[in-house]
């Protein structure tokens, strides 16, 4: 999953990155104003956008406004430090998703921030099941029937990205995109070998779910029995 | 009394009247010795009036056919020619003794004169009942008119009253919450109404844009501190999220002693532009700018080191200005400050102060980027940073200007900022001297 903070509280975005990479492993992009952050947001697939209310540049509100105009369906995140009731329902009517007012607890944002990511995918519990494959984004973990499958963290990410979108076909650039922030280099013989080795994994562990390449397309993830 | 006055006179000229009348009546008697008598036929006098008619003689002639021999003795006992009063069996008379010339048979040879004496006596109780028959009708006429003046009083004060009560009502309305006031426009037609109005208006004018400016500081204050303390919780709160390596530790714990440092110096920031803002100048104190100046460039001489910023004082000379040597010193340090942030490496400030009449002028040019022209307006509110892309972790807090102002404003100077983008901008501060009267 791939996140963009915008803040201009340089250290303030630096350690929510931080939490995110950590705990979820998730890609995570910083704007420290609302101009780069229009820009951001219009070349890169992010899966959440967590905003800071007052910007300079173009503020919080106008983010939301010029994002949703644009059809964009990122869910957001409001970070606010302000308790004013009426520019939180504005901005809720303006179309953001949720809001945390400043200082927060980082535990509690990240909470939101997952929940807010699994909704934005149609997904409203941690525990996703695919067949008989059960992922866990809380704890992180994968399990076929009741068996551990050891992961990589990317290829548990790539395994995430897929089970929130079961059945659809994921382009690799789609992968690449969601999985990696702008701070790696893309390329999509990584993915491809990771891949590999997910199938790897699923297949040792019985063959619970397949992760099907559809070839100048992408990847598409399907329990058995299913098709 | 002035009606029994005027009463009496009316009886007064009555009796004479009634007393012509009964001398019209004396008739001849047709008698040998030419006597004279009363015909009553003709007379048609009240019949409680009395009259006593006597020759010059003091004959008596005729009289009233109410005439008692009492009353008879009562009119007789006068001798006085005029106008009398008397009382008789507890009823009061006022009479007219008069004497009267009656010409008899004027056809023939010339008539004959016949001088006679006429008593004529009236009770006077009619004058009294109808003077308290007028007085009465006054009294009620008066009672009735002063209680429809009354009315038409009360009626046109409350009439010409309820703008007044309008106004109050609206003033009534205005709280700390809702400080809408708008006179209504009966109000502000009336003449003696409507200074009262606008000087209202006025003032809450003022009040609300204080309050306004008040509780945007507060929310502006809030909103730092909140940042400030939503960075270092963060930064505790990822620290503990996992296990870390020492120099992890380390680092971390660098990073929350710099973060502590940002916290403390805006908490100081804030507490001088409160201060500077509402304590009052005490006109007392005299610094010499020069030498503030000269100290303060000693102090910032390892930032303009670290930038290649050269700052041109101009020679010392006493510049005594009215100012506190504390305030003078946050000023200078704030304005050299700011231009040293935003000037170029190796470029330099110059520094002039020069005696203008009863003032002192401070110039401060840099040759900086300069400010954008639609920032500039904005620059001395409080928490305005004038570049976007500069973040809070190098712009400061955006208090640095406000502070600058507000110690200005309070010792009676100005400041002004000019720029040009790309070429640097200048600070103009005029400050009060020495010999100028103390500012209000």
């Amino acid at each position: 999953m791939r996140v963009l903070i915008v803040d201009d509280e340089v250290r303030l975005a630096e350690n929510i990155a931080a939490a995110l990479r950590d705990s979820s492993g998730f890609a995570v992009d910083c704007a420290s104003n609302g101009t780069d952050g229009l820009a951001l947001l219009e070349s890169g697939n992010y899966d959440l956008l967590i905003l800071d209310l007052m910007l300079p540049g173009v503020d919080g509100q106008g983010i939301v406004r010029i994002m949703r105009a644009r059809r964009d369906a990122t869910p957001v995140l409001i970070l606010t430090a302000r308790d004013e009731r009426d520019r939180v329902i504005g901005l809720l009517n303006a179309g953001a998703d949720d809001y945390l007012t400043k200082p927060f607890d980082l535990g509690e944002l990240l909470a939101r921030a997952k929940a807010l990511i699994r909704r934005g995918k149609g997904v409203s519990h941690p525990v996703v099941t695919v067949g008989r494959l059960r992922l866990n984004s809380e704890e992180q973990t994968v399990h076929g029937d009741d068996l551990l499958v050891d992961l990589s963290p990317t290829e548990y990410r790539i395994l995430e990205y897929l089970m929130f979108r079961p059945r659809a076909i994921v382009s690799k650039k789609e992968l690449l995109e969601h999985l990696y922030d702008f701070r790696w280099e893309h390329h999509s013989n990584v993915i491809e070998a990771h891949v590999s080795n997910l199938r790897k994994k699923l297949r040792s562990t019985g063959v619970l779910a397949a992760v099907d390449t559809i070839r100048g397309r992408g990847y598409r993830l399907t329990a058995p029995g299913e098709i | 009394m002035h009606e029994l006055d005027g009463r009496r006179r009316a009886f007064d000229i009555m009796l004479r009247g009634r007393v012509d009348s009964v001398l019209g009546a004396i008739q001849d008697a047709e008698d040998p010795n030419d006597n004279v008598m009363i015909d009553r036929t003709e007379l048609a006098l009240p019949q409680e009036d009395i009259y006593e008619v006597t020759t010059a003689g003091g004959k008596f002639v005729g009289g009233s056919p109410g005439l008692t021999p009492d009353l008879l003795n009562a009119l007789s006992s006068q001798r006085t020619y005029s106008y009398f009063n008397f009382k008789v069996k507890g009823k009061h008379y006022r009479a007219l003794e008069q004497p009267g010339m009656r010409v008899i048979d004027r056809e023939e040879n010339g008539g004959f004169r016949r001088p006679v004496k006429i008593i004529y006596a009236a009770p006077t109780y009619h004058l009294w009942r109808e003077t308290v028959e007028a007085v009465r009708f006054y009294v009620i006429a008066s009672l009735l008119l002063l209680l429809l003046t009354g009315f038409l009083i009360a009626w046109f004060l409350r009439r010409s009253m309820s703008p007044l009560r309008e106004l109050a009502l609206r003033a009534e309305r205005v709280s700390e919450a809702c400080w809408e006031f708008d006179a209504p426009a009966e109000v502000l037609r009336t003449r003696e109404l409507e200074p009262i109005a606008s000087s209202i208006q006025k003032l809450l004018n003022g009040l609300r844009t204080s309050f306004e400016r008040q509780r945007q500081f507060t929310g502006d204050a809030a909103h730092e501190l909140k940042t400030s303390i939503a960075v270092l919780k963060s930064s505790v709160q990822l620290l503990s999220m996992r296990e870390r390596t020492a120099k992890e530790y380390q680092s971390s714990i660098e990073g929350l002693l710099m973060d502590t440092e940002r916290m403390e110096d805006l908490t100081t920031r804030m507490l001088m532009l409160a201060r500077a803002e509402q304590a009052l100048s005490s006109a007392s104190h005299v610094t010499d700018l020069s030498k503030t100046l000269h100290v303060v460039v000693e102090r910032l001489q390892p930032i303009m080191q670290l930038r290649r910023v050269r700052i041109t004082l101009p020679a010392s000379d006493n510049k005594s200005v009215r100012i506190e040597p504390e305030s003078a010193d946050v000023l200078c340090s704030n304005l050299l400050m700011n231009a040293l942030q935003h000037s170029t490496p190796g470029s330099e400030i110059t520094v002039c102060l020069e005696e203008r009449g009863d003032s002192v002028e401070l110039l401060i040019s840099d040759e900086g980027k300069g400010i954008p022209q639609e920032a500039l307006p904005h620059i001395f509110e409080r928490f305005y940073r004038a570049d976007p892309s500069r973040s809070r972790a190098n712009g400061g807090a955006g208090l640095g200007l406000a502070i600058c102002k507000a110690i200005v404003d309070r010792c009676g100077g100005s400041i002004s900022i000019s720029s040009a983008q790309g070429l640097g901008t200048r600070v103009q501060v005029v400050l009060p001297g020495a010999t100028a009267s103390p500012a209000q």
